[in-house]
């Protein structure tokens, strides 16, 4: 049996939720293995419909009032009942926010391997290897888990489609049901949208982005005369927000804001996952980086491997002269 | 308040990394090694609240002598003494282990109100060793902390937590506590020569796996939960076109193709 942990929010399931189904369907045709989601919350009935029109084997409710809010102690503990109830093979849970908030705890709790932000996987024999990134996407590593299953996995947002999940599904939704002893030990105080600010890129045309290979602040001045000269907005990576050269507004990101421009220019930008989550679909992608191994040359269309303090003053000419003429 | 502050040791980010001949990790011989960034706020965040509550700072890390290094170096910034978890049995352990070795090791120096680790390394980079070392402490957790209030009487934290899209939350839970911290929660001091000079008289406790009274098959390698089969650098499938020449010739060429091939100005 593959679980696959759905995650959700506002009774929506999230994305995350349908390629972790993608995930689950691939691998359970080649194992052999037969797919159920698991819905943790309360009143869960629609969202157990919704799973259930997919082409799975089961939806597993977990109803109770402690699931109401996510909270860590009750998903482990539910969590952990459910595994040595009914050992499964594999456990998807997505490399979120909320999935890395409790799955190495579930892993630690029954002495189980956890493969966190897998972006593939294969089978060799009738073993299970999955690959994830590491060195921030530089390298990858294929790891083989290790003993007896269950095995836990995390899959990192967008590495499977999830819109190819195969629908059609006759699943039977089975509620499981657990007695949660302890009462979770965090509280909720507020939950909290951070201010918009007024460099609202979202709908900027032409974003100029500057990252940390920009040195200092004061050099941050590149980014804006090229903005200027070309005529579009200005955007960062987080390391430029987090040492105050610019104010959060202008993080672009998982964190920040996600924009979609018709021009993209990254500039002493790596091209870290959390970065490119916020502007991969930008319609054109510059880079500028003297890494030509860089990830951000795995998006960009067009890119010059070169000194920024170089390159980039000889782009703002070109500009400045273009509008003079 | 006794704070603990986990220091990862990873190579220097401007390095260059070459694969090792057994393709399961890289050459780590001739690398500078750094505290992981994360690391940084992380230990910044327990000297302030040692200054706002009292207590003691406490660095710990597993690793050679790359640890040594960077435990040096949160001593120079502050922390009051370190803890060195040595030794070749240490060697190729994966998150699991490591957190098993990092918890024991604090559980035997006395257990601490507070567990401070970064969000993730720049490494392996899975941000799954500190909520691993909270199971293990059987302690409360928050990940992705980018505020920390503490209240000691109460034995109490609030903290601020960063979900996806910008939302943050606030959250109430108990001490002892591990949290994990994200980048940018404050701005790290730099060492002070006043502060080096004071790191090299204070104390660095050296245990190794039989200090810790972990068994042959709970460290490093043998105690990991997964083998690596292979490191490799992925194949580029994109279609970026590189564009030569000297800077000027560059950025003439690419102006030239924003305008008549991508049509984008
Ligand atoms: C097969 C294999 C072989 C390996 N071989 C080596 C090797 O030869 N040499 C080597 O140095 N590493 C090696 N490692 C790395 C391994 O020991 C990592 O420390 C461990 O996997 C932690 O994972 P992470 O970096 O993804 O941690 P994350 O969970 O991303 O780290 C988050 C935080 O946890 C804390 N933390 C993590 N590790 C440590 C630590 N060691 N000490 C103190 N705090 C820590 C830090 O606060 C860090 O910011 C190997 C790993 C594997 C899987
Ligand atoms: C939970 C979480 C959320 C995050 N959210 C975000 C987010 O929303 N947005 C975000 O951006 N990051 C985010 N990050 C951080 C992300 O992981 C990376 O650390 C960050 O994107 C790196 O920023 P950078 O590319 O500017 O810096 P670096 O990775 O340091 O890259 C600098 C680049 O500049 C190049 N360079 C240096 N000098 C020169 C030169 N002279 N000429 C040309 N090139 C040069 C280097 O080759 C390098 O590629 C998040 C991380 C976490 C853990």
């Amino acid at each position: 049996m593959i679980f696959v942990i759905a995650e959700h929010k506002d009774n929506k399931l999230k994305s995350i939720t349908s390629e972790l189904l993608v995930f689950a369907q691939r691998a359970g045709r080649d194992f052999g293995q037969p797919v159920s989601a698991v819905v943790l919350g309360e009143n869960t009935t629609s969202l157990a419909e919704e799973l259930k029109s997919k082409k799975i084997d089961r939806v597993v409710t977990i109803d109770d009032p402690q699931l109401a809010e996510y909270n860590p102690d009750a998903y482990v503990e539910a969590l952990k009942s459910l595994c040595e109830k009914e050992p499964p093979f594999l456990v998807l849970i997505g490399h979120t926010t909320q999935g890395m908030d409790f799955a190495p705890r579930l892993s630690v709790a029954l002495r189980r391997p956890l493969i966190a932000g897998c972006v593939e996987y294969e089978k060799q024999g009738d073993r299970l290897i999955l690959t994830r990134q590491i060195f921030n996407a530089k390298m990858n590593m294929k790891t083989a888990v290790r003993g007896e299953p269950p095995y836990f996995a995390t899959a990192s947002p967008g590495a499977f489609p999830g819109d190819e999940v195969e629908a059609g599904g006759s699943a039977e939704i089975v509620p499981f049901s657990v007695s949660l002893t302890a009462p979770g030990r965090r509280k909720l105080i507020e939950r909290v949208e951070a201010p918009k600010g007024k460099a609202d890129l979202s709908s900027a045309p032409i974003i100029v982005s500057g990252g940390r290979g920009l040195k200092e602040k004061e050099n941050f001045s590149l980014i804006f005369e090229l903005a200027e000269a070309i005529g579009g907005s200005v955007g960062a990576s987080r390391p430029v927000v987090d040492a105050e050269w610019l104010p959060r507004e202008y993080q672009i990101g998982s964190s920040g804001q996600t924009v979609s421009p018709k021009l993209y220019i990254a500039i002493g930008i790596s091209g870290a996952i959390q970065h490119l989550v916020g502007m991969q679909t930008s319609r054109c992608i510059v880079a500028i980086n003297k890494d030509v191994e860089a990830p951000i040359f795995k998006v960009a269309h067009y890119g010059i491997v070169d000194d920024l303090f170089k390159v980039v003053p000889a782009l703002t000419r070109i500009f400045k002269d273009l509008r003079q003429a | 308040m006794k704070i603990v502050s986990c220091i990862k040791p990873v190579p220097d980010p401007a390095s260059r990394l070459a694969i090792n001949e057994t393709k399961t990790w890289i050459k780590d011989q001739d690398l500078t090694f750094v505290a992981s960034e994360a690391d940084n706020y992380a230990i910044e965040e327990a000297l302030r609240l040692k200054e706002k509550h009292g207590g003691e700072v406490v660095v710990i890390s597993m690793g050679g002598e790359e640890s040594a290094r960077v435990l040096r170096s949160g001593l120079a910034m502050g922390a009051d003494r370190a803890i060195h978890l040595r030794d070749p049995k240490f060697k190729g352990a994966d998150e699991f282990a490591a957190a098993d070795a990092l918890a024991t090791a604090i559980a035997k120096d006395g257990g601490a109100d507070l567990v401070l680790a970064g969000v993730q390394s720049d490494d392996l980079g899975t941000g799954m060793t500190g909520t691993m070392i909270a199971e293990f402490l059987g302690s409360a957790h928050a990940t992705v902390v980018v505020g920390v209030e503490a209240n000691p009487e109460s034995k109490s934290l609030r903290v601020r937590r960063e979900l996806e899209g910008g939302i943050n939350e606030t959250i109430e839970l108990p001490m002892p506590a591990v949290l994990t911290i994200q980048f940018g929660i404050n701005q790290p001091r730099y060492a002070s020569l006043k502060g080096i000079m004071a790191a090299k008289k204070k104390e660095m406790k050296v245990w190794s796996a039989a200090d810790l009274g972990l068994s042959d098959e709970a460290a490093g390698k043998a105690g990991a939960m997964y083998e690596v089969k292979e490191i490799f650098v992925p194949e580029r499938k994109s279609k970026v076109e590189i564009i030569g020449g000297s800077p000027e010739d560059a950025a003439a060429a690419l102006v030239e193709k924003l305008k008549k091939e991508a049509k984008v100005l």
